[in-house]
């Protein structure tokens, strides 16, 4: 009976099927219309009646949108705590610029010169700005008003970055599916990039800034490259110049992606994996990616003129000549083809060669610019340009910050590049050559860990995918075939394979509830605040709100004449133009190196210096940040030698080594004179000598440099205190007029 | 006349007169290297940029701070900068960059212990090793950051 029961099993269940339908001749009519169905894997499992497919696909459909809901609520702390505020500096001008879009037109828009910034100057905004953040939140309100859901634009600007931090996650679902060509993967990758804090720390909502919707295009870009790579179709290619057009609106980033892509195309040809593929995705890309990035005012020529864009151009006319040499080697004979290559070889380097040195020479071609060089040559910046090197973001990267921002990945990115490593086809090599170069440069700058968060993310993906897929073997349930094979599986040769198996999957999911506690934990205390306002924890554990900026900037708006111009550090600018609306004389665009050097010569020498420099730019008000009262360290005595050095840089007579004693920079009693005399320094601590600021301290003791101040009781001669907010935090003075009489 | 022939025939000239030495000029191969020596190469760098080694060129912080002991009065070596994460000593950012190799290292001995062909004990060692030191270098790297970041936690 056993005998015949295993006789049966063994047989398929095509056999049954013959046999029954050859026993009855009805059934055949049934069967036949079965067979002509297409095949479809129709295994039954569990409660629902639908195939294994449908079910994988609907639950990584499941997965996603899941995703995206949690990219989009992780960054709302800050609405939730505060309200929808746009935060930081940078976001203002966006805001500003925004507000004029939807107000005036695009076209308004492209053709508008502010007067209100950099006075005297002006500002050309149509050719100075990436235009690609303003327009997006320009189209998403046009949409959600023509649908008549009347939102204002600022609400529209605050969630915009939480927004295409969803269309990122799919985003990288798509890349790392095509660059390890597997769906797990990309779940996991969209996953840890919803929530990984590096990139949320420059797209939380409220940081209306170019950065979150650049990272979008520019993983977008990446997928589409990737995609053209495997298929070559012009389609593909040609949606890669589209992205690459979207991305260039979007930010100055799209350098990154215009010297990595022609490197992957030369590492390609160079390690012999050169195929028609890459040539027709190249030069679409290279040709329609051009022309397209030309529209844009502020990159016009570049394009095709500054030195960061040659490596592109070099490449292009590589990738052509390989492609004609080819040819040609198909189309002649051995020796012939010898020689013609040998002599058009010396002529084409030599005329190209030439060329190039005259492009250099006569400076057609332009060379590095300061910010991009700063990249070959971090030290350039110190050394050379204060400007760049004053900006806390510019700062190299220490290895907290590394561990802070990416946490679980800084072990899964070179597990990531292992498994890239040990089966690499083109699309690895990409994801290989764009995680080295983004570790690389996220070291040289602090700002982009941005850049490097999603190759991490998508790096980690493989390596935790990976992992888990080969300790999941030993716990799945082997097939029926299978058990009757005679052990020669390396599974079954471990004795503990199962409980292995179970303690590796256990620990995966540790470590990365572990990743989402912390994320969780960096995007609520250190990521979440608005620099507009700032708050502290009393002792009794309530919250102490200090909203001065608000309050100082709406006091200007509401009390100085329109056209009242304020002078105060560049970087305050763009608040005080967005939220004031009055004019400035310098702002973060920091594109006038001498105008800024001229505030920073003024905030730098004593009054009587002073006021000369500021009649001559028809300043009326001055404001100052002080932060001695509350204790709030970014003020701008500690950014003074900033001012210093970038006045020093363009009036030889202001000298660093005077501000500071015996190699000291102080405020108190042991203070240089030149120091305590400063306009600075009498706009921040005027009137301060007399107010008790801690408990058994003397009068004048500034909370931040804790010490107390050696210049008290002073008076000052050409200008008026006009305002000064509730905590002291922004300080507002009145520039007197000229003397009726001369005295 | 400015020909082929006329031109070989001036270009022959000197040859009359010089004779030119024996030697067979060779175009200098560029030695390939294998996938897995490249990776190594990137491993190594990796481990270099996390580490903080460009923050070290540029800011040039000392190889390790001091602090004074609060009973004895002595000044005792103090390898982490404390309360800052924008900032590192030289030495705390090798070991850290060493914590992260190290972890990476864990997890591909792990893939390594899944091949075909191992002893029973070679896996039992590979997935062990692997296993401990991935543990070892995350809570090595949580120690750290937690003397750097007072607040640090599931708070």
């Amino acid at each position: 009976m056993t005998q015949m029961r295993a006789k049966m099993r063994r047989r398929s269940s095509s056999d049954c099927l013959s046999r029954l339908i050859s026993n009855n001749p009805a059934l055949a009519m049934v069967t036949l219309r079965h067979e002509q169905r297409p095949k479809v894997t129709m295994a039954k499992a569990g409660l629902f009646d639908i195939s294994l497919d449908k079910q994988s696909l609907l639950l990584r459909l499941l997965i996603l949108a899941l995703i995206c809901v949690i990219a989009f609520s992780t960054r709302l702390f800050s609405v939730l705590r505060y309200e929808s505020v746009i935060h930081e500096f940078d976001p203002y001008f966006n805001f500003r610029s925004t507000k004029y879009l939807v107000n005036e037109g695009f076209y308004n828009f492209l053709n508008w010169f502010d007067e209100g910034a950099w006075y005297p100057l002006g500002r050309i905004v149509g050719g100075t700005v990436y235009p690609g953040l303003m327009v997006t939140a320009g189209a998403v309100y046009w949409f959600l008003h023509a649908l008549h859901f009347t939102v204002q634009i600022r609400n529209v600007c605050v969630l915009l970055a939480p927004f295409f931090a969803s269309l990122t996650a799919m985003a990288t679902y798509g890349f790392t599916k095509e660059v390890h060509d597997s769906p797990s993967a990309g779940l996991v990758a969209a996953a840890m990039i919803a929530i990984v804090p590096g990139y949320i720390s420059r797209s939380v909502a409220g940081s209306y800034d170019n950065e979150g919707i650049a990272i979008f295009a520019l993983i977008f870009t990446f997928y589409t490259w990737v995609k053209s790579v495997k298929t070559g179709s012009l389609f593909w290619s040609t949606l890669c110049s589209l992205a690459y057009f979207y991305m260039v609106a979007a930010w100055g980033g799209y350098i990154f992606i215009i010297n990595l892509i022609p490197l992957h195309v030369l590492l390609l040809l160079v390690t012999g994996r050169y195929s028609a593929k890459v040539y027709v995705a190249y030069t679409t890309l290279y040709s329609l990616g051009t022309i397209l990035a030309m529209q844009i005012r502020f990159v016009n020529f570049q394009a095709v003129q500054t030195s960061e864009h040659m490596l592109a151009l070099g490449t292009f006319g590589l990738l052509q000549i390989y492609v004609f040499v080819n040819w040609v080697r198909s189309q002649i004979s051995g020796e012939q083809f010898r020689s013609v290559v040998r002599a058009a070889a010396i002529f084409a380097v030599g005329i190209l060669g030439f060329g190039f040195m005259i492009g250099q020479a006569t400076g057609y071609i332009a060379p590095w610019t300061g910010r991009f060089y700063a990249f070959l040559d971090p030290t350039y910046a110190k050394d050379n340009i204060p400007i760049i090197a004053s900006v806390s973001e510019h700062q190299p990267t220490t290895w907290a910050s590394f561990f802070f921002d990416l946490h679980l990945l800084v072990f899964l990115f070179p597990a990531g590049l292992y498994f890239c490593f040990k089966k690499l086809t083109d699309h690895n090599l990409f994801a290989v050559l764009y995680g080295v170069s983004s570790v690389y440069f996220a070291g040289v700058m602090v700002r982009l860990m941005l850049v490097l968060a999603p190759i991490a993310c998508v790096l980690g993906a493989i390596a935790v995918s990976e992992t888990l897929k080969t300790y999941s073997k030993y716990i799945r349930p082997r097939p029926f075939s299978e058990r009757s094979k005679a052990g020669g599986k390396a599974e079954e040769e471990l004795p503990l394979g199962r409980e292995i198996g179970y303690v590796m999957i256990a620990g995966a999911t540790m470590l990365l509830v572990l990743y989402v506690f912390h994320c969780t934990w960096v995007t609520s205390e250190a990521y979440s605040s608005p620099s507009i306002v700032l708050a502290a924890k009393q002792p009794d554990g309530s919250r102490l709100i200090f909203d001065d900026f608000r309050e100082a900037y709406w006091w200007l708006n509401m009390n100085t004449k329109p056209d009242a111009r304020v002078m105060s550090w560049w970087d305050y600018g763009y608040q005080l133009a967005a939220m004031a609306n009055r004019t400035i004389l310098v702002d973060n665009n920091t594109w006038n190196n001498s105008h800024i050097a001229e505030v920073g010569t003024a905030f730098a020498s004593n009054e009587t210096v002073a006021i000369d420099i500021m009649r001559r730019m028809d300043v009326d008000y001055v404001l100052v940040i002080f932060g001695g009262l509350t204790g709030y360290a970014s003020d701008d005595i500690n950014k003074f030698l900033w001012m210093v050095r970038i006045g020093g840089s363009t009036h030889p007579n202001i000298k660093e080594a005077d501000y500071y004693t015996r190699g000291e920079f102080r405020v108190d009693a042991g203070g240089s004179p030149v120091m305590l005399n400063t306009l600075m320094y009498k706009l921040c601590y005027y009137r301060f000598g007399q107010v008790y600021t801690e408990r058994n301290r003397p009068s004048g003791f500034d909370r931040v440099r804790n010490v107390e101040i050696g210049n008290k009781d002073f008076e000052l001669q050409y200008l008026d205190e006009a305002f000064t907010s509730q905590h002291w935090i922004v300080r507002i003075f009145k520039v007197k007029k000229p003397e009726n009489r001369s005295a | 006349i400015i020909n082929m022939e006329s031109l070989i025939q001036l270009g022959e000239i000197p040859f009359k007169y010089v004779r030119p030495p024996h030697v067979r000029a060779k175009v200098p191969q560029i030695p390939t290297l294998s996938t897995m020596t490249i990776f190594g190469l990137v491993f190594a760098s990796y481990f270099l940029v996390m580490s903080g080694l460009i923050y070290d060129i540029i800011v040039e912080p000392p190889s390790i701070g001091s602090a004074r002991d609060e009973v004895t009065g002595q000044i005792k070596p103090q390898a982490i900068l404390k309360y800052r994460i924008n900032g590192q000593f030289i030495i705390e950012g090798l070991s850290a960059g060493m914590m992260f190799s190290i972890g990476g290292g864990g997890i591909i001995l792990l893939n390594q212990g899944s091949a075909k062909n191992l002893t029973p004990q070679n896996r039992y060692i590979l997935i062990v090793t692997g296993v401990l030191l991935i543990g070892m270098a995350y809570s090595m790297s949580i120690v750290f950051i937690r003397m750097k970041i007072p607040g640090y936690g599931l708070a």
